[in-house]
């Protein structure tokens, strides 16, 4: 009887010492998300599945696109095979509280960096250019951006808030339609409801190709916006650790496999952002 | 809470544009329902039978496919006919015609659940039956059924929120717009629910000074 009450006076010093122990630990390395990703084994990442070709269903019924394949290609370069990811399908209003409550790890949905939306999540630098275009009709007589400034234009907008003060800056005459949804923007314009809409390059590339009846105008509307993997705010160690990722993606030693899947969905190769390495010196 | 207030008074005037425009549809949406729900109900009144069945067909096919697909029927469809019709317009005429066909039906039970005496009563002292329906019938049943319409517009205010698909840009649409601009999307919601509540309970209110009144008249 004595010694089980001698033991467990023991066992209490024990776990008294191994919570000062584990407390001080705390304070030599920050608790952080990135190791319970590296226990848990595999990443759970936020994704669209409406946004062709960065994140959509495929013929086959299996989730396919760019940010798919990032996804994937972080996962191979934290835990060396690509398969060691979860995907969450979530829609673009329910990514921000899902990276903000922790269902993902981080999301990777197209998401432009905005200061605002920097005040919310935390983003890692940009892993893809973005740049906007106006899809028309094939009938239509627009050639130039300047032809859409006019009273008679309706431009067809994505909820974002770029896309209403370009179409305000560019086209100051002419009358805006917000939509919810890219296939609802796109359609605007396809059924004559709408002039134009102002669609991401790479999504009315591919939202083209599918629809004959449809073209993209020349002119860009210019705007370079910059699009960045998104998570909870204030974990030093994973947004460190996600961002340098994005790095070795966009100009070190992952370039390659970024280089690849930037070519399987967009047609062209990258530019390494450390392009001026290969120029002859001076 | 002091996050909810700086983000509220930052995005107030979108949120009070928002709120004029769902108003506003709100506002013509309401009668247009009421009117249609009362043409609807003329033929059986006037016992024309071929008409009677014709809107019957029309009320299971209202009631039982969702407003938002016969919104997005009219707003993308309709340009293969050649109509185009706003975005507004098609959000108010989708929500009359399906909240027509339930303010129809409910109507019809407040008719249905007087006694026929009332009717009997009405011809006995000379009425013609345009004049029972006029003066007995309808104003009985209205007064019946006013809790149950008062309901049936409440249901119609929150469905405004569905013309946000359409490209009206309300309520809802202002608060999806707003968490996009700034990835706030729990405080935007509970701004756009406030925004509802204001609405249905000035409604409720409204509504529910008309009963006090109907039954102080004709209780």
């Amino acid at each position: 009887m004595k010694s089980i009450l001698l033991s467990r006076g023991r066992a209490l010093v024990a776990a008294a010492l191994f919570a000062v122990g584990a407390a001080g630990a705390g304070h030599a390395q920050e608790a952080s998300r990135l190791d319970e990703i590296l226990s848990r084994g595999k990443l759970i990442v936020g994704v669209s599945s409406e946004s062709p070709p960065f994140g959509f269903i495929d013929e086959n019924s299996e989730l396919v696109g760019f940010d798919i394949d990032i996804a994937r290609l972080v996962a191979k370069a934290t835990f060396g095979d690509e398969t060691k990811v979860e995907f969450v399908r979530q829609s673009a209003a329910q990514r921000w509280p899902n990276a903000q409550n922790g269902t993902v790890d981080f999301g990777a949905q197209t998401t432009t960096i905005y200061a605002d939306r920097a005040q919310q999540v935390a983003f890692t630098r940009s892993y893809i250019d973005g740049g906007v275009v106006m899809v028309v009709r094939n009938d239509s007589p627009f050639q130039t951006l300047a032809d859409f400034n006019k009273a008679d234009v309706t431009i067809a907008n994505l909820t974002t808030p770029t896309q209403e003060e370009r179409a305000k800056r560019l086209f100051p005459e002419a009358q805006i339609a917000t939509f919810d949804g890219i296939a609802a923007q796109f359609n605007a314009v396809k059924l004559g409801r709408a002039t134009g809409a102002q669609l991401d390059g790479p999504v009315a590339a591919w939202y083209v190709k599918q629809n004959p009846d449809m073209r993209v105008i020349e002119e860009r509307l210019t705007d370079v916006v910059n699009t960045g993997l998104f998570m909870k705010p204030g974990d030093f160690r994973l947004w460190r650790y996600l961002d340098l990722v994005v790095d070795e993606m966009t100009g070190g030693y992952l370039f390659a496999d970024y280089s690849r899947i930037y070519e399987k969905w967009f047609g062209t190769k990258p530019l390494n952002t450390k392009w001026y390495l290969n120029q002859p010196q001076k | 809470m002091e996050a909810f207030i700086v983000f509220f008074t930052r995005y107030l005037p979108a949120f009070a544009d928002g709120f004029l425009i769902t108003t506003w549809v709100a506002a013509l949406a309401a009668p247009t329902a009421m009117i249609w729900a009362l043409v609807l109900i003329i033929p059986r009144l006037a016992r024309w039978k071929w008409l009677t069945r014709l809107v019957d067909g029309y009320v299971e096919i209202m009631r039982n496919s969702p407003l938002l697909v016969q919104m997005y029927l009219l707003y993308f469809g309709l340009p293969l006919l050649g109509i185009f019709w706003s975005s507004i317009v098609c959000g108010v005429i989708a929500i009359a015609l399906q909240h027509g066909a339930f303010l129809s039906e409910i109507l019809r039970s407040g008719i249905q659940s007087l006694s026929q005496r009332q009717w009997e009563a009405g011809s006995a002292i000379g009425l013609r039956r345009s004049a029972v329906i006029r003066l007995v019938i309808l104003p009985q049943a209205f007064i019946r059924v006013l809790p149950a319409l008062g309901n049936q517009l409440i249901v119609l205010v929150k469905d405004t929120s569905l013309v946000s698909a359409i490209g009206v840009m309300d309520l809802t649409l202002t608060g999806k717009v707003t968490i996009e601009r700034s990835g706030a999307s729990f405080e935007a919601f509970i701004a756009v629910a406030m925004f509802y509540l204001v609405l249905t309970t000035v409604l409720g209110l409204a509504l529910r000074v008309v009963e006090v009144r109907a039954a102080r008249r004709y209780g």
